[in-house]
């Protein structure tokens, strides 16, 4: 058996590992202009990066983006994966498919199509002023509120899925149960369900929190120059300021927040399924 | 095993004699490329009239520039690259030129090179096309035609001027030359751009989004090459374009040998054959870039769209490569630090 | 505590007719069962008055209250699922307590009665447990439990004892029916088992295909059933087909003629008789048949007769030792006896019979 495990985790290590060892290596090096890098073992790229008032609100800014995201996410996710999970058969897997849709399309395509939604001359805007409500076309593209729009179309379906499954699994006997006994669909959902449904709501939002920290192609385009998140400055520093040491750093940086992030986050709410 | 042997034996024989050296042209020579209209041309003008009749078998490895250029740093420390020829603008071609990733050119194996225009010669790549950076602005808002960069910082263009934000260094070039400045040192351009900043300037994350802005009238002028503002012109967008009096930058689209290329030969020869004036003028009509060599022969009409004047030549600039490498992690913090917050 | 009123309550699908117009009076403190085979409508019936299945056409009225369109929550109800659906998340005392908490009862009241309704279970020392950390049986009870601390007006059950095995069945079987009964619970229970119904309820209801056939006690659906189906269902019977001719005479179809009692031929064109009811003898009076098989099951022994073609089972306390009929054997001539009024005609149904195809 062990025998049999040793290639797997050989090749586990060999795809997960080795090229985080790698970038791990290359933050500690120094930049140099003209050789690009120079072998060092130096903190001063995670020390610049911490003491850069820029990078602390590039990472506010993702941090606010990728939180208000996974709490959308789920707030609409939960009553789709409910309605999904809860659906006859028949139509259960066409669905579900359909749930799936929206990540067929790249996430690049995917943006394409909200700004020609959300543009000074994109769909939203032409109808509101047709309609004569607005005279002046609303800015709507290249704001956090676009960016968290194009977000969630992205990770919502994960979210929704995850859910669902989830909540799949939850007879629907013991809901009746609590309505029988007296409980509005409310109390019902909120003593019953949601706690039930805890392991999938921890799954689903740390599957989620992780898509938006490392979202790229959608704050690039929906969210217009002036607006960054660290993937995109992790790109910067990689590939237009060909600077590997700085953009390994704040890469590494980010992992680390979002894996403290996850680990504490799923904690609070394992807690919370012991013991309530 | 047998056979390593006797091609071993061949390599040895035709490395010794000059004669054989058109026989080890040919074989497959893989070209790192845009894809879009720039490989279909490529491919149509190049790899099959010039090249598959002797012999040499083109793949084109398509993909953006960032990538090819982050490949390329990577693959510096192996002895044998993925690429045979890399495509790349004059910026980032001297960036990496730096770091000593490609072959001398020598002037010898490409015959071509001999008439292509001096100034954009460089020591380690060949010239493929190129054009200029001029200022392009709608006509029926902008009535009086700008002269100058400087004329963009107009505050009755308050609001009316896009910017474009992968063009970050040739954005803060041009404003250094509105400044009084030169090509060779951007500290005058920051301040002038945060005052265009103040003045409301927007920033586009992509050439499409400007554009789209361009076509709405959302923005009425822009810094922008020759090139791209021909092929909107011709698709519908109102603009014209000006050449600026500070003189225009000249952005030349470059090809080069990695040191680690594993057929050199053929790569040199898809090189000369690139430099050939028919297939030179085929990027003039499909993509508005002039042609690098001298023997290339444009319709009137054609040139006097995409090139520029002799006036408008002599005045010509090239960006002080040497000064961007040194400091383009500096000036890329400023454009996402200071500017554009 | 109420009365259970169903007034002509229909559930149709697409494709099937669930519970064809229903209509049946509980009073309070009554044990009703519902009886009937697999798919007859007995759980949406049962549900319909919970409040999980909306009625097609019909009322329903709980304590005179019409709650036809009231939300499960609102109907006061206590139900025991056939999963026990137990809350997995929840303590045994908060399982319980989770009706109570619903109906605002005080915390010292919530934890008296939480205590008591343990009690009553036999669950006490299992507050803090987790469903998961119980048996079967001992989930069981939590559901009752659960159900019966609130004072349901109507007590619902289906099919709770489907999960245990047999001899924990008959052990609950008697211990719900103790508490149903010292409770004065107005019940619904859904079975299909005929033996749990005959031994817990007051009342049966006899369902077949959506509609009820019979309701009445056990004596009345066994000695008096109104038709084929439940005297088949209800024990075991002798079905006969043939045709009624004089009142008092029933000819089958092999040409023999047997005595019953004088009905109108409309009553129906099946002669129904329980094997107990017949007599067989070696000599004396009867009809002559022959002995096709003995079954000795102690107690009782079982006789399968031929009469002129027609099969009959007659069923007897084994007979002493040295009686004649303990060497009866098949292929001997035998005297089947019967009282006239123990024959009764009675109206039948395609598929109403066993040896109907359907
Ligand atoms: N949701 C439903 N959709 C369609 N048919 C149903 C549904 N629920 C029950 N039925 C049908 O109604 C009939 C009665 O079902 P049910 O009340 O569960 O029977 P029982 O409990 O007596 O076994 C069955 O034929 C069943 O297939
Ligand atoms: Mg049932």
């Amino acid at each position: 058996m062990a025998a049999l495990l040793l290639p797997a985790t050989l090749l586990v290590l060999g795809l997960l590992v080795a090229p985080m060892a790698m970038l791990f290596r290359i933050s500690l090096n120094r930049y140099d202009a003209a050789q690009m890098m120079q072998e060092a073992l130096t903190a001063e790229n995670y020390l610049r990066a911490l003491a850069d008032p820029y990078y602390r609100e590039v990472m506010a800014t993702t941090l606010g983006v990728a939180l208000s995201s996974t709490l959308l996410a789920l707030l609409i996710g939960f009553p789709a994966a409910y309605w999904l999970a809860r659906m006859e058969s028949r139509w259960k897997s066409l669905a579900t498919i359909l749930t799936l849709f929206p990540l067929l399309v790249g996430n690049v395509v995917r943006a394409a199509g909200w700004m020609a939604l959300l543009g000074r001359d994109g769909a939203i805007n032409a109808a509101l002023i047709g309609t004569g409500l607005i005279a002046e076309p609303l800015p709507m593209l290249y704001t956090t509120g676009a960016v968290i729009a194009g977000i969630l179309a992205v990770v919502a379906p994960y979210m929704i899925l995850t859910l669902a499954a989830v909540i799949e699994a939850i007879p629907r006997s013991v809901e009746e149960a609590a309505a029988n006994l007296g409980a509005g669909p409310l109390t019902s959902f909120r003593r019953v369900v949601l706690p039930l449904a805890l392991p999938g709501v921890a799954a689903g939002c740390v599957l989620v929190f992780i898509l938006c920290m490392n979202a790229y192609a959608t704050p690039v385009l929906l969210g217009g120059p002036q607006f960054k998140m660290m993937a995109p400055a992790v790109y910067d520093q990689f590939v237009r300021g060909t600077n590997w040491p700085f953009g390994a750093a704040l890469a590494f940086l980010l992992l680390i927040v979002t894996l403290v992030l996850t680990i504490l986050g799923s904690t609070i709410l394992a807690g919370r399924s012991r013991s309530r | 095993m047998r056979l390593t042997r006797r091609s071993t034996f061949a390599v040895a024989l035709t490395a010794g004699l000059p004669g054989f050296a058109s026989a080890q042209q040919s074989g497959q020579v893989v070209v790192g490329t845009w894809g879009g209209d720039y490989g279909d041309l490529l491919a149509s003008n190049i790899d099959k009239p010039i090249l598959a009749p002797k012999g040499v078998e083109v793949v084109q490895d398509v993909g953006p520039q960032d990538p090819r250029k982050t490949k390329l740093i990577a693959e510096r420390a192996s002895r044998r690259g993925s690429m045979d020829v890399c495509c790349l603008s004059d910026v980032d071609m001297f960036t990496l030129a730096q770091q000593g990733v490609f072959e001398p050119i020598e002037e010898g194996r490409i015959p071509n090179l001999a008439r292509a225009i001096p100034s954009l010669k460089r020591p380690y790549s060949a010239p493929h096309i190129y054009s200029a950076k001029v200022i392009l602005y709608n006509p029926a808002k902008v009535t009086a035609a700008p002269q100058s960069y400087a004329d963009l910082w107009d505050p009755k263009y308050r609001g009316r001027v896009g910017l474009v934000d992968i063009l970050h260094l040739q954005n803060m070039e041009a404003a250094s030359l509105a400044a009084g400045g030169t090509e060779h040192d951007y500290e005058p351009g920051k301040r002038k751009l945060m005052e265009l900043r103040s003045l409301d300037a927007k920033v586009y994350p992509s050439n499409e989004a400007l554009a789209a802005a361009l076509k709405s009238e959302e923005v009425w002028l822009t810094i922008m090459w020759l090139a791209r503002g021909f092929m909107w012109k011709k698709s519908g967008i109102p603009v014209e374009h000006a050449v600026p009096s500070e003189g225009a930058t000249s952005i030349c689209f470059e090809m080069s040998v990695p040191k680690n290329a594993r057929n050199r030969t053929g790569a040199m020869a898809y090189l000369d054959a690139a430099l050939d004036a028919r297939a030179q003028t085929a990027f003039a009509d499909r993509m508005g870039y002039a042609p690098t060599v001298t023997d290339a022969q444009l319709p009137p009409e054609l040139a006097r769209q995409i090139s520029l004047t002799q006036e408008q030549q002599a005045k010509l600039r090239t960006p002080d490569y040497e000064y961007i490498a040194k400091n383009q992690v500096a000036l890329i913090d400023f454009w996402n630090k200071e500017f554009k917050r | 505590m109420g009365t259970l009123t169903l007034d002509a309550i229909s559930r149709r699908y697409a494709t099937t007719v669930a519970v064809e117009r229903v209509d049946l009076d509980v009073a309070q403190g009554e044990f009703v069962a519902l009886l009937g085979p697999s798919g007859c409508g007995k759980t949406t019936t049962l549900r319909m008055v919970a409040g999980f299945v909306p009625p097609s056409s019909g009322r329903i009225l709980i304590a005179g209250r019409d709650v036809t369109k009231a939300p499960p929550h609102g109907r006061d109800t206590g139900m025991v699922f056939q999963s026990y659906a137990l809350f997995p998340h929840m303590t045994v005392g908060e399982n319980v307590a989770f009706g109570l908490e619903m109906r605002k009862v005080a915390r010292a009241e919530r934890d008296a009665r939480v205590r008591e309704a343990l009690r009553l279970a036999r669950l006490e020392g299992l507050a803090d447990r987790l469903p998961r950390q119980l048996s079967g049986g001992q989930q069981q009870r939590v559901a009752l439990a659960r159900a019966l601390v609130v004072n349901p007006a109507v007590f619902l059950l289906d099919e709770p004892l489907s999960n245990l095995d047999a001899k924990l069945r008959a052990e609950v079987r008697i211990e719900i029916r103790a508490l149903q009964q010292r409770l004065g619970l107005t019940t619904l229970f859904v079975t299909h088992d005929q033996e749990e119904a005959l031994t817990m309820a007051d009342r049966l209801v006899v369902m077949e295909r959506g509609r009820v056939r019979q309701i009445g006690t056990a004596e009345a659906l066994y000695e008096r059933p109104a038709d084929a189906f439940v005297a088949g269902f209800i024990g075991r019977c002798n079905l006969l087909r043939g045709t009624p001719e004089a009142p008092g005479r029933f000819r089958t179809p092999g040409g023999a003629l047997l005595p019953c009692l004088p009905q109108q031929a409309h009553h129906g064109q099946v002669l129904a008789l329980r094997p107990e009811r017949i007599a067989v003898a070696t000599a004396g009076d009867g009809l002559a048949a022959r002995l096709v098989a003995v079954t000795y099951l102690g107690a009782q022994t079982e006789y399968h007769l031929d009469l002129a073609g027609t099969r009959l089972l007659a069923i007897a306390p084994t007979p002493a030792e040295g009686d004649p009929r303990r060497a009866l054997a098949p292929g001997d001539a035998v005297l089947a006896l019967w009282d006239p009024a123990e024959a009764r005609l009675l109206p039948a149904e395609p598929g109403d019979l066993p040896d109907d195809a359907t």
